[in-house]
């Protein structure tokens, strides 16, 4: 529990450095130490494939793509952040956390459990048969997805 | 078990917070973007704690590893968005897309 715990603090923390960091470059290396806790996380839950996911997928892939779009979008120019919105977070992180807690606190036990159904089967079993349709969705979103980066990067027309 | 899941449920309220105060505060288009990042991966978290207190992990994993596909499909397409604009506009500055003009 107390690991638990302590990673999910790191979580938190790195994913606060990749918001406030003024290096962009840094901010994505943060966000992927982020994923990465969160992936171990995972594991320790009894999720093995959410974590290989999680850490190769959104550590990896998405953590390349983040840093080639701050590449090519470079030059020297920074965008000039309000200093005040810098300076009111922690404030604002540290009340929210407060109120957070003491929300938590009080809903202790109150929530009545529900139902749970005993599960059964594999991992495979759940995905392949139980969320079929879920796959059809991703398959259509994939498709979307490439679809619209083709539609962006197209070549202009001459009449354009 | 109900306890832990008030634990993780703090948790990834915080990322959520974090996130969304990012979303209000920045201008750098790149940077709005990771906050979006950071209230997924709270949800993401939240999902699965669910399920792991319910006994269910294996429809949470199920899930969580759909949200993970379709983020990637949401980054690909957002970025793509964001060096348009940096071409059009020739700069990373979220007040600059206020002029819908040319």
């Amino acid at each position: 529990m107390i690991v638990q715990t302590a990673l999910l603090v790191g979580l938190v923390l790195f994913s606060g450095l990749a918001l406030f960091l003024k290096d962009l470059i840094r901010a994505a290396i943060s966000l992927a130490v982020a994923s990465l806790l969160l992936g171990i996380v995972f594991f320790r839950m009894g999720a093995p494939y959410a974590g290989v996911f999680e850490i190769s997928v959104v550590a990896g892939l998405i953590t390349v793509l983040f840093i080639l779009t701050i590449a090519l979008t470079n030059t020297g120019e920074e965008v000039r952040e309000s200093k005040l919105a810098n300076l009111v977070f922690p404030l604002f992180f540290v009340i929210f956390i407060a109120i957070d807690a003491f929300v938590m606190k009080g809903l202790l036990q109150k929530i009545p459990a529900l139902p749970a159904a005993a599960e059964s089967g594999t991992f495979g079993d759940v995905l392949w048969k139980g969320r079929t349709l879920d796959l059809v969705g991703q398959i259509a979103v994939i498709l979307a997805g490439v679809f619209s980066v083709l539609a962006l990067f197209r070549k202009r027309d001459k009449h354009d | 078990m109900t306890n832990t899941w008030f634990l993780y449920l703090f948790f990834s309220l915080g990322l959520i917070g974090a996130g969304v105060y990012a979303l209000l505060a920045k201008r750098n288009l790149v940077r709005l973007f990771i906050g979006i990042e950071v209230i997924g991966k709270g949800v993401s978290l939240l999902l699965l704690a669910t399920g792991f207190a319910r006994d269910n992990v294996l429809m949470a994993q199920a899930m969580v590893v759909t949200y993970i596909v379709i983020e990637v499909s949401v980054v690909a397409t957002a970025l793509a968005l964001i060096i348009n604009v940096y071409r059009h506009t020739k700069s990373l500055d979220i007040r600059k897309l206020a002029k819908l003009k040319g």
